[in-house]
């Protein structure tokens, strides 16, 4: 065995001697052969076999082309991906780590069908289907002796109430949790468990005692007397280890959590350290402290959150990293129609919600921009946008930078005006194109008017402008596929199969750009994953069919058959 | 039940100032609420509580936050025994929400919103891109409005939106004013379903003249309609200052002229369409 390719004999030497020394068993060269491989490099898009070495890719090519590695090292060719195609690791640059371990202990039914590795949960679209369902699966409680089931949503599944839960099951106690997460539903079984008497909350308008129902604050109110359940470390970790299985179903290998702090900072990070920092977890996650929410936590400042925060990367390890980024927020949730509106607004007259004044906004980014971070935005109504964009437009006139990261998150509502100034401004959009799926048909009819609904999602303008553009699920509130993110960007139908906006859909080249390289740009980690090529990080996504040759209609529907984390094959069996 | 007061109004409107005046008349412990995000942590400092209890809270909506700090404030101030409570509502808040909240936890009984406007700041807020709407809506659905360092001028602007407003000077005292005076309006119970808010409120602005008895009318016998202010164009072209609540419907004559213009504050089942009738 002689060292790295044919370079001058001092370099390899060198090289040599250092192989020699920590690796010589470990750096055996293996070599994936695959029916196609999509790079996702520009200038060699398409390859049949990458050789990796220590979680490294050496090269991707032909098995022509790497025999200059292949001759003087030891190698393994592994037919195993031969029928397959493989792409760049997938990668989800936004989701809720902690949102998710609280949902995922307990039982869905819900109007959309959701896949999971333990077993797909159809889509329940009639009250009758929806009672079926919940009476077949009462026998196992999802909490202690409570069975919690989420997604139940009125137009779908007819209202609830305790009466008729108790038709289904008085005894046991049973939560109906709504898909808005906005309110509950309990049996007498439940309401008798939990100590909750008419008593306690009489004359509390957002409870209603007869029906079972707690709903906005009296939503509060219920959930804090299941916080002990539904809060409990043991199931915290069980939902996270339930992620951990949803992420590797979904093909990613990368994922961010863009909002450390969401309930309790210590223990999110302490749980995520102990559970995903471990050899056999097949996925990186990136770190993105809650600016606000950690500001009662450093000690009461803006200036001591930043402290804070700047000094988060000392606890990174392998697969979990802080880095130089931050999250903000502007306006409300897109599923609660609270985002802010520009002119004519809501349908209905209502108005949207700021989640900060628009001087506290700028006053928290300016001291993140001064201090060099990239500022990623939940913005999610066009004003909300707005407000982001005319922020950014004065920091960049304060204190000029480049390739500066600032992210707009989520991406609603926007006009083509307002992509044409991000784009001059140097930012970047990580779209929840899902919103287009599940809410473009509600938004169209009742809350914004057909002509912004079937906008928003605006991701073809984003593409035409240049702008770095990526898709996240922001998991719960979509599933956690990269593939289903790109189906629903590629294709822009909606729940009724309507198609909404054929102008802002994007080729499968650009969905498949969305979920890899321009991800992996977002999270300023396009240096090391999000393409296939000599150098980068041997993370893979093993797929039955080739999503740039199929059906567009059928992304979604592509079977993943394994990931590669750095080199180290996740096979994924259950589907 | 504990009764309840919500202070709102744009940041720097001097919430924080009238609690601290408060806290001083206050004969027995109250609690104090501070509803804002960031670093009103400051703001809470500056609230000197000997006796009463300051908690400050964060906000969002339950979408993204399970742990309800509001909710378990209140439970808190249940245990501690104290007299009223106040709750300082952000800078951002929307008066109708907050007054949701304060309706729902069980044991409070809510008094009604003050809303606070700072004369200096109000022109240049009210044709702000991003506030306008927010500070308006803190304006029109509170159930008093008072108003701090002005001029005329801003008087006059403030005018535009209510006639129903009182300055520093004419206050007496805060504790009456957010105790007694605010009990008098005090609202009925309402259990009613609604995707975000048990109220909304609509702002009905039309040229067609209205005629006054079929308004008052109306507005007596629609049990969706919770409260209603603002002005009326009559038939005779006299504009008039409607002042509606569930208990009292009071029409004045206003020499402000102006189209109608006001405020309905409404359940979700209002069809704006009955209002059809009202139309002279
Ligand atoms: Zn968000
Ligand atoms: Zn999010």
């Amino acid at each position: 065995m002689v060292g790295v390719g044919g370079s001058s004999p001092l370099v390899s030497t060198i090289s040599l001697n250092t192989f020699f020394i920590c690796y010589s068993y470990l750096c055996m060269i293996k070599v994936y052969k695959a029916k196609s491989i999509i790079t996702m490099n520009p200038s060699l898009p398409r390859t049949e076999a990458v050789a990796v070495r220590d979680g490294l890719i050496l090269e991707t090519g032909s098995l022509d082309s790497m025999k200059p590695w292949l001759e003087n090292n030891d190698y393994e060719i592994d037919k195993q991906f031969r029928d397959s195609i493989i792409v760049p690791g997938l990668i989800d640059p936004h989701l809720h780590p902690s949102m998710a371990a609280v949902l995922l202990p307990t039982f869905f039914i819900t109007a959309m069908e959701w896949r999971f590795p333990w077993g797909d949960t159809p889509a329940t679209t009639s009250p009758e289907d929806y009672d079926k369902r919940l009476k077949e699966a009462l026998t196992n409680p999802t909490h202690k002796d409570i069975f919690i089931t989420w997604g139940h949503h009125d137009l779908w599944h007819g209202p609830m109430s305790r009466s008729r839960l108790n038709k289904i099951e008085s005894n046991k106690p049973i939560v109906v949790w709504n898909r808005s997460f906005h309110e509950l539903c309990m049996n007498d079984g439940a309401l008798d468990y939990l100590g909750i008497t008419e008593e306690d909350v009489k004359g509390a308008s957002q409870i209603d005692f007869e029906r079972g129902r707690f709903f906005e604050l009296g939503l509060g109110y219920a959930i804090q007397k299941l916080n002990p359940y539904i809060l409990d470390p043991d199931k915290f970790k069980e939902g996270l280890l339930k992620l951990k299985e949803v992420v590797h179903y979904g093909g990613q290998t990368t994922i961010a959590d863009m909002a450390v702090g969401l309930f309790d900072f210590d223990n999110e990070l302490n749980t995520q350290f102990a559970l995903y920092e471990n050899d056999d977890n097949p996925f990186r996650v990136e770190l993105i402290a809650h600016a606000t929410a950690l500001i009662q936590h450093a000690g009461g400042s803006n200036i001591k959150a930043e402290k804070l925060i700047s000094e988060l990367p000392e606890r990174n390890t392998h697969r979990l990293n802080f880095r130089k980024r931050v999250k903000l927020f502007t306006d409300g949730a897109f599923f609660a129609q609270v985002a802010q509106l520009m002119e004519p607004g809501y349908i209905d007259g209502h108005e949207g919600e700021w989640l900060s004044t628009p001087e506290q906004f700028e006053e928290v980014a300016r001291i993140y921009w001064n201090q060099g971070y990239a500022i990623h935005v939940h913005v999610t109504g066009d004003l909300g946008l707005e407000l982001a964009i005319d922020t950014l437009e004065k920091l960049q006139f304060e204190k000029p930078r480049f390739n500066h990261g600032f992210t707009l998150e989520h991406f609603g509502l926007s006009n083509p005006e307002q992509v044409h100034r991000l784009s001059k401004l140097g930012a970047n959009v990580s779209a929840n194109a899902y919103y287009v799926h599940e809410l473009s048909d509600l938004y169209a009819n009742h809350t914004v008017g057909f002509e912004r609904a079937s906008s928003m999602s605006r991701i073809g303008s984003c593409f035409r402008e240049g702008v770095t553009t990526s898709l996240h699920s922001d998991f719960t509130m979509a599933p956690a596929q990269p593939l289903m993110s790109m189906w629903v960007a590629v294709n822009r139908i909606n729940e009724k199969g309507v198609l909404m906006s054929p102008e802002e859909r994007i080729s499968p080249q650009q969905g498949m750009e969305a979920i890899t390289i321009n991800a992996a740009r977002i999270l300023g980690l396009d240096h090391e994953i999000g393409s296939i090529r000599a150098g980068k990080k041997a993370d893979f996504t093993v797929l039955a069919q080739d999503p740039l040759e199929v059906d567009p209609m059928m992304i979604k529907d592509i079977k993943i058959e394994a990931t590669l984390f750095e080199g180290k094959v996740f096979p994924i069996s259950n589907r | 039940m504990i009764p309840l007061t919500i202070i709102s109004g744009y940041l720097g409107s001097g919430k924080t100032t009238l609690i601290n005046q408060l806290l001083k008349e206050a004969k027995k412990p109250i609690g104090v609420l501070v509803n804002d995000f960031g670093e009103l942590n400051i703001d809470e400092e500056l609230i000197n509580n000997e006796d009463s209890l300051t908690l400050s809270l964060s906000n969002g909506c339950v979408c993204c936050k399970l742990n309800d700090d509001l909710g378990i404030s209140l439970e808190q101030m249940k245990e501690l025994n104290v007299e009223a409570v106040v709750i300082e509502a952000s800078g951002v808040a929307i008066p109708i929400k907050i007054a949701n909240y304060g309706l729902s936890w069980p044991g409070f009984r809510l008094l009604g919103i003050l809303s606070l406007v700072k004369g200096k700041s109000l022109k240049h807020l009210l044709s702000d891109k991003f506030v306008s709407k927010t500070v308006k809506a803190q304006i029109t659905q509170a159930d008093r409005v008072l108003l701090n360092r002005f001029e005329q001028e801003e008087k006059d602007a403030l005018s535009e939106l209510t006639e129903d407003y009182l300055t520093e000077e004419e206050v007496g005292s805060y504790w009456n004013l957010l105790f007694k005076e605010m009990a008098a309006s005090s609202r009925p119970e309402i259990t009613e379903d609604n995707h975000h808010s048990i109220f909304q409120s609509f702002v009905l602005e039309t040229e067609k003249l209205i005629n006054i008895e079929r308004l008052e009318s109306y507005l007596n016998n629609n049990t969706s309609i919770e409260r209603a202010k603002g002005w009326v164009r009559d038939e005779q072209g006299k504009t008039w200052l409607l002042q509606m609540t569930r208990n009292d419907c009071n029409f004045s004559i206003s020499n402000y002229e102006t189209a109608t213009r006001m405020v309905l504050v409404h359940t979700k089942d209002l069809d704006i369409k009955s209002l059809e009738p009202v139309y002279a």
